[in-house]
C-alpha cells in the first residue's frame, strides 16, 4: 500500500511529533508509515484522513502487490 | 489500541535497573565463578536432593541465596522492561512487540537445539543456565533496536 502521508504532513506543516500528538500514537509510527513499513488500522487511517479533511483513499492506495 | 498484558511505562525504568546490576552479578558468578556477596541463611524448600541424601519434601534447609537473589531479579527485571508499556504504546509497537517475541523465540531454540546437538558436560549445564535468560534478552535487544532505527529516521 502506497501513502501520501510525507507529503500531506509537508502541506499542513506538521512536523512527525506533531502529527503522532495530534492521533495520539507514537512517533515511531508515523515515521514507520511514511517509509512504507507499516500498514495502519483503519481507526488509524481515519484519524489521518480527519487531521488532513480528506478521504481515506485520497492518502491511501493500493500497490501493485496488493 | 489496546494492550491489557502490559505493566504501566513507569515499571520499564525500575525493570533495567533491576535488570542491568543483576545481569552483570549474574555473569561474573556463571563464568568467573564470582559472587558478589554470600548470604548463608534458611530457606524454605518445597523439593530437595543432593547426592548421597534422601529427597526431601517441604522441608527448611541451609542454602547460600546469592543465586536466588540474583534470578529473581533478572526474571522480574527483565520481564519488567520488556513487558511494560511504552510511552505512546500503539498498533505498532504493539506489532515490533510481538514480531520480537517471535524473533526471540526462534533464536532461543535455534540456540538451544545447537547446543544439545553439540555441547557436552558442564560447558551445557553453563549453557542451560544462560538459557534461562536469553529469550528475555534477545527480545528486549531487537524490540528496542526497531524502536531506536524507526525513531532515529529524518523528521
Amino acid at each position: 500500500m502506497k501513502n501520501s502521508l510525507k507529503v500531506e504532513r509537508a502541506v499542513h506543516n506538521l512536523t512527525q511529533e506533531e502529527l503522532a500528538k495530534r492521533i495520539g500514537v507514537s512517533r515511531q509510527t508515523i515515521n514507520a508509515m511514511e517509509a512504507n513499513k507499516y500498514v495502519p488500522s483503519t481507526v488509524l487511517a481515519l484519524k489521518l484522513a480527519r487531521v488532513f479533511s480528506k478521504p481515506v483513499e485520497e492518502i491511501f492506495s493500493l500497490d501493485e502487490g496488493d | 489500541m489496546n494492550n491489557r498484558f502490559l505493566f504501566p511505562h513507569r515499571f520499564k525504568m525500575i525493570g533495567w535497573i533491576m535488570l542491568i546490576p543483576s545481569a552483570i552479578a549474574g555473569l561474573l558468578s556463571l563464568l568467573f565463578d564470582y559472587n558478589l556477596f554470600s548470604l548463608n541463611t534458611t530457606v524454605f524448600a518445597v523439593f530437595e536432593d543432593a547426592f548421597f541424601e534422601q529427597r526431601k519434601m517441604f522441608t527448611l534447609t541451609q542454602n547460600d541465596i546469592f543465586d536466588e537473589l540474583v534470578g529473581a531479579l533478572l526474571v522480574i527485571g527483565g520481564m519488567m522492561a520488556a513487558f511494560s508499556k511504552e510511552r505512546h504504546e500503539d498498533e505498532y509497537i504493539a506489532q515490533i512487540r510481538l514480531e520480537s517475541l517471535l524473533w526471540a523465540t526462534y533464536i532461543n531454540y535455534g540456540f538451544l537445539l545447537f547446543s544439545i546437538l553439540f555441547i557436552y558436560g558442564l560447558g551445557f549445564y553453563q549453557i542451560m543456565v544462560l538459557n534461562m535468560f536469553t529469550l528475555l534478552f534477545i527480545f528486549l535487544v531487537r524490540f528496542n533496536f526497531i524502536l531506536y532505527k524507526t525513531s532515529r529516521a529524518i523528521a
